[in-house]
């Protein structure tokens, strides 16, 4: 098994808080990949780091064997046709019409003639199921409609890769439904490497070939999924199975609940409290 | 005490690093400006947005400032004698000063909160980061059309706003108060120099159309992606567009019209 | 993408900010399209120019020939030194011509007035005007009104 993407080493901060940390992992060719973790922890930064939209403090990421870092930013450009991306929100450009949005990847990096354009357009949106919404704006769309012209959108220069960032977040169980089966479709169909970002555990386990869970900025499990559920790592435990309290503790650092509920503050404890008569 | 001080030096640090990146970011719009067929497309789209859409409100303002600049002008001089000289009062304050500073503060407050708005509200629904993931520089897409469009519809907009404003001064003095028309044109021709007063006039207009756009389009771009961020960069982008109009405006006056 | 009719109202406004700026030019400062015809320059000391500046007009019997181009001050003589460009279809002053420095109106701009003698030589470029007067000098001739030397 090939890895498409590798991380190595790699170590980011945003401020001063330090989100990866010497994170390793890799990603399968030609496999749905579910990277997993609890809110927070950088999943979003990941796949900008992967897309190289950020550049990462250390370490280095391969995507194909390219190192972005070392591309200039035509080249970069150029390389990132070969990848699609669906934002959590869409993303769509909210002047355009839904066929003009998918048509877009197509005039920006094509040269080719209209009605060319209008046939994969056409066969684009009938693939996510949306041709007869091709005249209307992004406003008009429901959320899950949203995502269906985004990933049309995304798939429309045939790339390498696509990457989901948070695909069923906000969804109603059809709309959810739709997307899950659209994401396996697509990726055996056009013979994609897909990874997928998410908190969804039973939607992203049920449709990926390999998951990596991600805490503490690096990495705690990863496997098949079959594999996670069976793990005996209590922290993997407690994100699969979804337990309010573990590891990953229930309640935010604070201070002792008895002292703070008797209202006892901290000048109190120190014998300098005044002004209680 | 020690706290204060940090919380001032952070904020200089903060003030000196947002400078730096305006900067670099005025050249990358300076630079993204592109004449292929698309290019030109997105240069025309925003030259409808930025400026047509602002026109109704610059002639609307023109109009009755030049109105109350000649009820004004006229009620002054009609004192001593020579209100023949309300042209030439209504056309030095229009051409000099009040054409360029009123249509780059009106222009503010239409065109840049809006630009601020719009570049703010792409960056929050991602839309500015996917069009880098789709490998279009949204630099040279989004920003720099928008950010010389802007730039050239100001002394575009300043010049129609004098006209427009000259216009309702002789509607005022000439038809309503009965100034004598030969006099009122002969006295702004002799006093009004096109080199030294509607040059200057141009110019001012041209730098305050730099700097406004430059703060509405940064402030777009630079904002915290949340609504907060985007209503308090919409306020920044008035404000300090206005404080830099009148600032800049001593600045140049000064220069151009003496004293100093 | 966009439609012709964007174009269309886009290049109206472009046109509408150059006949702006046609207007601003031509009937607001007066400029004429050919305001840059050929011109010689003729001097003239004055004793006292009482406001008269740069860009002033040079008229005569009313009609404009020229401008003051530069003002200064002639050490020597402790005078005002006019320099004026008059135009070059106006070549008929004579030598013995007199400049005077008037006003427009009780309060209006100064200009300088031109009237021509008799004599046969005309003045070329450089030549300078010896017969002026200069500037009526109002708080002078109240004064003088004042303590009854009116016949000044």
């Amino acid at each position: 098994m090939s890895s498409y993407i590798e991380v190595e080493n790699l170590s980011f901060s945003r401020g001063y808080r330090k989100i990866f940390n010497g994170l390793s992992l890799s990603i399968p060719r030609g496999k749905v990949t579910a990277i997993m973790g609890p809110s927070g922890i950088g999943k979003t930064t990941l796949l900008k780091l992967i897309g190289g939209q950020l550049r990462p403090e250390g370490g280095r990421v391969l995507v194909d064997g390219q190192d972005f870092q070392t591309l200039g930013r035509d080249e970069l450009f150029k390389a990132r046709a070969k990848m699609g991306m669906l934002f959590q929100s869409g993303a769509l450009f909210s002047d355009l019409t839904v066929y003009e949005n998918v048509a877009f990847p197509l005039r920006a990096h094509t040269k080719l003639p209209e009605d060319m354009i209008r046939d994969i357009v056409i066969m684009k949106l009938n693939a996510v199921g949306l041709r007869g919404a091709r005249d209307m704006k992004p406003s008009e769309l429901s959320g899950g409609m949203t995502r269906r012209v985004a990933l049309a959108r995304s798939i429309v220069l045939d790339p390498a890769l696509i990457m989901y960032d948070e695909p069923f977040a906000g969804q109603d169980p059809i709309a959810m439904g739709v997307l899950v089966q659209l994401i396996r479709l697509l990726n055996d169909t056009l013979g994609l490497t897909s990874v997928l970002v998410s908190h969804d555990i039973a939607e992203s386990l049920s449709i990926c070939d390999h998951a990596i869970v991600i805490a503490d900025g690096r990495v705690i499990g990863a496997g098949s999924p079959e594999e996670l559920r069976r793990s005996d790592s209590a922290l993997v435990k407690q994100f699969v199975n979804g337990l309010p309290d573990g590891p990953v503790p229930f309640h935010f650092p604070a201070r002792d609940y008895k002292d703070d509920l008797l209202g006892v503050d901290d000048s109190d404890l120190l014998g300098l409290g005044g002004g209680r008569g | 005490m020690v706290e204060s001080i940090q919380k001032l030096g952070r904020t200089g640090i903060e003030f000196i690093s947002a400078l730096g990146r305006s900067g670099v970011f005025l050249l990358r719009a300076i630079m993204g400006l592109s004449f292929t067929r698309k290019g030109v497309g997105l240069l025309v789209k925003q030259f409808y947005q930025v400026g047509v859409l602002s026109l109704i409100i610059i002639i609307v303002s023109g109009m009755f400032i030049g109105m109350v600049l000649g009820l004004q002008g006229y009620s002054i001089l009609v004192d001593y004698g020579s209100e023949q000289a309300v042209g030439q009062m209504v056309a030095l304050t229009l051409v000099r000063e009040l054409g360029p500073v009123v249509t780059a503060l009106l222009f503010a407050g239409r065109a840049g909160s809006a630009l601020t708005a719009e570049i703010g509200l792409m960056k929050a629904t991602e839309q500015l980061s996917s069009l880098e993931m789709m490998g279009v520089d949204p630099m040279r897409h989004i920003i720099a059309p928008r950010f010389w469009a802007g730039f050239m519809s100001l002394p575009i907009l300043a010049a129609i706003f004098s006209a427009v404003g000259i216009f309702g001064g002789m509607l005022v003095s000439v038809d309503w108060l009965g100034v004598y028309d030969g006099a009122f044109w002969s006295n702004m021709q002799s006093a009004v120099e096109f080199d030294a007063d509607v040059v200057n006039g141009m110019i001012k207009a041209v730098v305050f159309g730099l700097v406004v756009t430059w703060i509405a389009v940064f402030q777009g771009y630079d904002l915290i992606p949340t609504s907060e961020g985007i209503s308090n960069a919409t306020t920044k982008t008035v404000v300090y567009s206005s404080l830099a109009i009148l600032g800049l405006d001593f600045l140049l006056t000064a220069v151009m019209f003496g004293g100093l | 993408m966009y439609n012709k009719s964007v174009e269309l109202v886009v290049g109206l406004f472009m046109v509408a900010g150059m006949a702006a700026l046609m207007f601003l030019a031509l009937q607001v400062s007066g400029l004429s399209l050919d305001s840059q015809k050929d011109s010689y320059r003729v001097y003239a000391q004055f004793d006292d120019l009482g406001g008269l500046s740069v860009r002033g007009r040079v008229s005569m019997a009313g009609v404009a020939i020229g401008r003051v181009s530069d003002v200064s001050l002639d050490k020597e003589s402790a005078m005002a030194l006019v320099e004026m460009e008059i135009y070059a279809e106006v070549d008929n002053l004579t030598t013995d011509s007199v400049a005077s420095i008037q006003t427009s109106g009780l309060l209006g701009d100064k200009f300088v007035a031109i009237s021509v003698g008799a004599d046969e030589e005309y003045l070329q470029d450089g030549d300078t005007i010896f017969d002026t007067q200069s500037a009526l000098n109002l708080e002078k001739l109240i004064g003088a009104f004042a303590s009854g030397q009116a016949d000044i």
